[in-house]
């Protein structure tokens, strides 16, 4: 069984048996996270880099954006006993249109609003794919805590 | 016959476009009508007018007593969620299909095509256009010549991905090098042949080169605007993903800057929610 974590959504997963999974990412970024010891995992698929551009929207969905929905999935995560620094990050998304100008570039500031949520907060990233044309979807297995990587239209492998 | 010829009469022997959800649209979109005119027209379509009655009887509206009449029902929800429903209906037809060739899934390119529709009123709201149903609709199909061009992509994926990947070429482009016509330039053909105007035959020709629109430019820019910002949210990123250029040109057209692009997608973000929370009561059969 696995749960489908939406657009500007959020998934926790506790146990080896449900796994967790997004689809389409396009400048949108999916982190997964999970924690080999309590067997916690979690799902992120968020939009846009800060929420102040709409403070109201961020206050009903805090998973549309990195600087409110990062800090909350692993709060989340800590209220099922993971813990900060056992916690594997795996990131895939933030695609760009070609010609590639300040206006559309959405997919690179979501990354680099994600590096600076995370530096600031001594987390590493254990492995990413990020940018390029590609539309992917992300999974993570609760089982082995590993994370697959597609691109549409090819196979699934190993981020 | 040629490749491009077969093509093209396969997209004229399409169904055409339900006059129903065209009226319905129209009626829709437009705040001054009655509740009594929009009965007339829907009551005439079982299948809508199931699902406005199942869906006005849900737990998510939280009645007591049940409704059973239309005019009851539209009144209770209003115009806003009955586009959802009248949209949910064409979900059925061709646009709801999947389209392995782009690797979508059934429902995805239909998800898209709401979006696109959707932003299509939310940017028209920023540069305070007139709600029109015209623009609404041109949004919504958009991306029809994919269903036609399906098969062929299928067939000739790998050669189109490898001009996109070696020679930089937008997927569009690569369709047409490959096949002779590109998903585009079909669209444009499937809703001549269905007669729309030719305002939304323009802008869904250009949807992905609004600069070569020798005509009707803002609609055009409008459309270009819509699909790319469905895009970069991910919605029905298929095996194209985002391989199409961006035009400054346009923004600076509308006078909008990098903020507004983000504040597109975060009200986009909001209604396609509830768009997908209803397109899941209009199933109840494939939850699982």
């Amino acid at each position: 069984m696995k749960k489908i974590v939406g657009i500007a959504d959020m998934g926790i997963a506790q146990g080896q048996n449900e796994g967790l999974i997004t689809y389409s990412l396009g400048s949108c970024i999916g982190v997964a996270i999970y924690d080999p010891v309590a067997l916690v995992g979690g799902l992120l698929h968020y939009m846009l880099p800060e929420s102040q551009i709409d403070p109201q929207k961020a206050q009903k969905n805090p998973y549309m954006f990195a600087d409110t929905g990062i800090p909350l999935l692993f709060k989340e995560a800590y209220r099922y006993g993971a813990v900060k620094n056992r916690i594997v990050v795996k990131v895939a998304g933030g695609a760009q249109i070609l010609d590639e100008s300040g206006f559309f570039n959405i997919g690179k500031r979501n990354y680099m609003a994600l590096r600076k949520i995370l530096w600031r907060n001594n987390v590493l990233i254990k492995a990413e794919d990020v940018g390029g044309q590609v539309s992917r979807t992300i999974r993570l297995d609760m089982e082995t805590g590993k994370v697959w990587l597609k691109y549409s239209g090819e196979g699934e492998r190993e981020l | 016959m040629n490749l491009v010829e077969t093509i093209i009469e396969s997209a004229q022997q399409l169904p055409p476009f339900p006059a129903v959800i065209q009226r319905a649209l129209t009626l829709i979109n437009d705040p001054k009508s009655s509740v009594s005119a929009v009965v007339e027209t829907i009551q005439y379509d079982q299948a809508i007018t199931a699902n406005v009655l199942r869906i006005c009887n849900s737990p998510f509206y939280g009645l007591r007593q049940p409704v059973s009449s239309l005019q009851e029902a539209v009144m209770l929800i209003g115009f806003d969620p009955l586009l959802e429903i009248v949209l949910g209906s064409v979900a059925g037809s061709s646009l709801g299909e999947s389209i392995p060739g782009y690797d979508l899934e059934a429902g995805e390119l239909w998800k898209h095509s709401i979006s696109s529709a959707l932003l299509s009123q939310i940017i028209s709201q920023r540069l305070q256009w007139a709600q029109d149903h015209m623009i609404f609709t041109a949004a919504l199909i958009h991306d029809i010549g994919k269903v036609m061009l399906n098969t062929y992509v299928k067939d000739q994926l790998l050669t189109i991905k490898e001009l996109v990947k070696t020679k930089k070429m937008s997927f569009l482009a690569a369709e047409k090098e490959v096949l002779g016509i590109d998903h585009a330039e079909l669209s444009a053909l499937i809703s001549e042949h269905w007669n729309f105007p030719k305002e939304i035959v323009q802008a869904i020709r250009y949807h992905h080169t609004p600069l070569l629109a020798p005509t009707d430019k803002e609609v055009v820019y409008l459309i270009y605007l819509s699909n790319l910002v469905a895009m970069l949210t991910g919605i029905g990123g298929g095996a194209d993903g985002l391989s199409y250029p961006g035009y400054d040109e346009v923004m600076y057209h509308f006078k909008l800057e990098e903020k507004d692009v983000e504040k597109f997608m975060a009200q986009l973000g909001e209604q396609i929610q509830k768009v997908e929370a209803l397109i899941q009561l209009q199933k109840p059969e494939e939850n699982s």
